[in-house]
């Protein structure tokens, strides 16, 4: 009788949603919008793509034309992965190469939006953010007025002239609305994966099981609107007044808090910038420094007493048997006050990090009152592109870097050329390869460099924390609006 | 209470309404109304009929007093008093991107008549007098007589042994006006329990088994058809808003 009932409200919630212009309107602006932006993410993804093949055969065919071992170096690419046309996150803040060889320290450069400001202007629009942004508003649109607009247009007191249990009428209500809008939203999402194959993306089983997850989240984002708005309903009696609340609710909970959260983040956790760090450890290495020289003239005026009172003969026999005593202590003290200043420099490094990451982790918690941007960071989680990607990259770089430079070394011991510098004739490379002297390098035992991935477990376990949060707040505010109507005045 | 009658399906209990706002809506009305009856309640603007419907419905609960349909006490129990009410408003308001038909099944499902079929809906619009080419047609474009004309079919549809009725003839033409009564004068045949408030003093007459007057709150006049018969009633409701008017003073 009541799974009946519920059965029978959802149904007309269905039908008078398909039959509403504000439905098939919306509808139609969503799909566009959707496939839109898959279309432009997809077009990007491929000119990355061809980018990076283009950039890494040049790489390879300039490396193959050094003709000396011993500075062997190389370039460095980030591949583009397919998941960023559904959500860029950092992808396109983030260097896209480094070169790595054996004097520089590694650093991703050029990035997308470095090299195309306009871009950063008017970012790219991905799935990710027409879910965060449009959908959500949709969303609001579609229940504000769910109870209060059944109450002003009368249709509630007939409604309850008849057996229905108010939970009953709340839930039937809930789902209805979430079947309305989740269906229609959810098609042209699949048609927009649907484009993939038109235009040859491949994918991989672990792409498309993290597509999934990213559906599932975004499912469960638009579920805490859709049961928000149907709450904000049932605790209001005039559908102006809802539709205020919920636009007001949206730019807080869209806008305002995951900026306020950062914001309030970087307030509470200082970060040292790379000015203060730079001449912290200026100062520390001056202060060394004159430690050190005062420590050496010390030093030298302790080994001249020593020979005060001696004959000058005995002194320069003295000196001559010292002096490379003498010359290795001073260098020992030396190469400590430098690493000593290393190590400070690298505590700082560390120092900035650690606060950088308790700064990022505080903001995340403020911000993820936020279901938007819980939501957010679950995507970019899923996808790679999170707040870790450009540390991830940096460290699977150094890595390789002390790879390469290890092969290098070893490549240089094997040939004996170290040190032997060839002149190579410029006017005719490329254009074929040259036996003998001019012999070009066989790279075939170079190690690559492959991109670091989260594993899916690592990735899942990440973004699983904000699917849950949002999960939760769906749910929460769906028990909130059946509490909130069974007292409402139907009238 | 005379034992050889049956139990009222409608009955006031003593129905005091205060509003929050301190407006007195009510104030000690009782009356009864037996399966097979009519009962008309009149009274002027804001005399309380509404309030007093809106309490069988569980609208409003009662400040004090209570009313029972069927022996049931509706704001204890108001689902089990509700699946045996049927209510017509004084301004009906369905589904406008619904047609009829549509309004009516959903209405009639949420009755719990969940097999009902477009032929009885159909059969239903008919005999309320609702053309048949409107049957397919959507409410928006309705005028508020045909949408009252919907109202009555749900009630009808509903098939509840008692029928609350808030001025159900407003907006209607005279003839459709004339064919409601007609069809209130079936439905009691078939043994509902009819409460139903008008403005209408001549149709009330006509119609009803007994006529209440309200008068702020207060049940003023109370009198089967019957002994009114040789009475002007127009003349007694007039006397008593004349009460309204000088208490209200
Ligand atoms: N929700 C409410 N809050 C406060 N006062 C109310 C409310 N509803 C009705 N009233 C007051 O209760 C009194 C009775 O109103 P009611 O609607 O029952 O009258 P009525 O007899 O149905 O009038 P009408 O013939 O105009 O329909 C009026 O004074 C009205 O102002
Ligand atoms: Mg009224």
């Amino acid at each position: 009788m009541i799974t009946n009932m519920i059965g029978v409200i959802i149904r007309k919630e269905l039908r008078a949603a398909l039959v509403s212009p504000k439905f098939v309107a919306s509808f139609g602006v969503c799909a566009l919008l959707m496939l839109l932006s898959t279309f432009v993410g997809i077009r990007e993804f491929q000119a990355s793509r061809e980018q990076y093949e283009a950039a890494q055969r040049l790489n390879e065919q300039e490396m193959r034309e050094q003709t000396a071992w011993g500075r062997l170096g190389t370039r460095v690419f980030r591949a583009p992965d397919p998941l960023q046309i559904f959500a860029s996150g950092l992808q396109n803040d983030i260097g896209r190469w480094s070169s790595v060889d054996a004097f520089n320290p590694v650093k991703l450069k050029n990035s997308v939006y470095s090299d195309d400001p306009v871009f950063a202007v008017f970012r790219f629009i991905d799935l990710a953010f027409i879910v965060q942004i449009v959908l959500t508003l949709m969303a609001l649109v579609y229940t504000y007025d769910a109870v209060n607009g059944e109450r002003e247009s009368g249709t509630l007191q007939l409604t309850f002239a008849n057996p229905v249990p108010r939970h009953v009428y709340i839930l039937g209500k809930a789902v209805g609305a979430w079947l309305a809008l989740i269906v229609p939203l959810f098609v042209p999402l699949l048609m927009s994966l649907g484009l993939l194959s038109v235009f040859d993306i491949l994918l991989s089983a672990e792409h498309w099981l993290r597509i999934a997850i990213m559906m599932g989240a975004s499912l469960a984002l638009v579920s805490v609107f859709i049961m928000s708005g149907v709450l904000v309903s049932a605790l209001t009696s005039r559908s102006s007044v809802s539709f205020l609340v919920c636009l007001v609710g949206w730019v807080v909970t869209a806008l305002l808090i995951p900026r306020a959260g950062m914001m309030t983040a970087g307030y509470l956790v200082a970060v040292p910038t790379a000015a203060e760090t730079d001449s912290r450890l200026d100062g520390f290495s001056k202060e060394r420094w004159n430690v050190h020289m005062k420590e050496l003239g010390e030093r030298w005026r302790a080994r001249n007493e020593q020979l005060t009172g001696k004959t000058e003969e005995e002194r320069r026999a003295e000196r001559e048997a010292k002096e490379w005593d003498w010359m290795e202590e001073d260098d020992r003290s030396r190469k400590q006050v430098q690493r000593d200043i290393d190590e400070y420099a690298t505590r700082l490094r560390e120092d900035v990090r650690n606060r950088k990451l308790e700064q990022e982790r505080l903001g995340f918690t403020l911000a993820r009152f936020s279901p938007v941007a819980a939501f957010q960071l679950a995507l970019m989680n899923l996808a790679g592109t999170d707040m870790g990607m450009k540390a991830r990259f940096e460290d699977a770089l150094t890595e390789y870097r002390k790879t390469f430079n290890t092969y290098r070394d070893a490549k240089v011991k094997e040939s004996g050329t170290f040190g032997g510098i060839r002149i190579s004739f410029d006017s005719q490379r490329g254009m074929k390869i040259e036996q003998g002297r001019e012999e070009t390098l066989d790279l075939a035992e170079m190690p690559r460099f492959s991109d670091p991935r989260v594993p899916l477990r690592d990735a899942f376990s990440a973004a699983l924390v904000d699917i849950g949060l949002l999960v939760g707040a769906a749910l929460l505010a769906c028990a909130a609006a059946v509490a909130a109507f069974l007292r409402y005045d139907v009238r | 209470m005379n034992a050889t009658q049956p139990a009222p399906m409608l009955e006031a209990r003593g129905l005091v309404k205060r509003y929050e706002d301190g407006v007195l809506a009510l104030d000690l009305v009782s009356f009864a109304v037996r399966a097979g009856e009519i009962y008309a309640m009149l009274g002027a603007n804001g005399a309380g009929k509404t309030t007093t419907i809106n309490i069988f419905l569980n609208f409003v609960e009662p400040t004090e007093g209570e009313a029972l349909v069927d022996g049931i006490v509706t704001h204890k129990d108001p689902l089990a008093a509700k699946e045996r009410l049927a209510y017509v408003s004084e301004n009906v308001m369905l589904y406008p991107n619904f047609t009829a038909i549509q309004n009516l099944e959903f209405f009639a499902r949420l009755a719990g008549k969940t097999e009902v079929t477009r032929d009885e809906c159909r059969d239903v619009l008919r005999r309320v007098g609702l053309q048949d080419d409107a049957h397919a047609k959507r409410l928006k474009g309705f005028s508020k007589g045909m949408r009252q004309k919907c109202g009555i079919a749900i009630a009808i549809l509903k098939d509840a042994p008692a029928i609350l009725l808030d001025e159900p003839t407003s907006g209607l033409d005279p003839k459709a006006g004339f064919e409601f009564l007609n069809l209130l004068a079936i439905l009691r045949s078939e043994g509902k329990a009819i409460l139903m408030s008008t403005h209408d003093i001549f149709r009330a007459k006509e119609i009803a088994d007994t006529v209440g007057i309200m008068s702020a709150g207060r049940l003023a006049l109370q009198r089967p058809a019957s002994e009114l018969a040789g009475q002007d009633l127009e003349q007694l409701y007039l006397q008593h808003m004349a009460g309204h008017v000088e208490r209200a003073a």
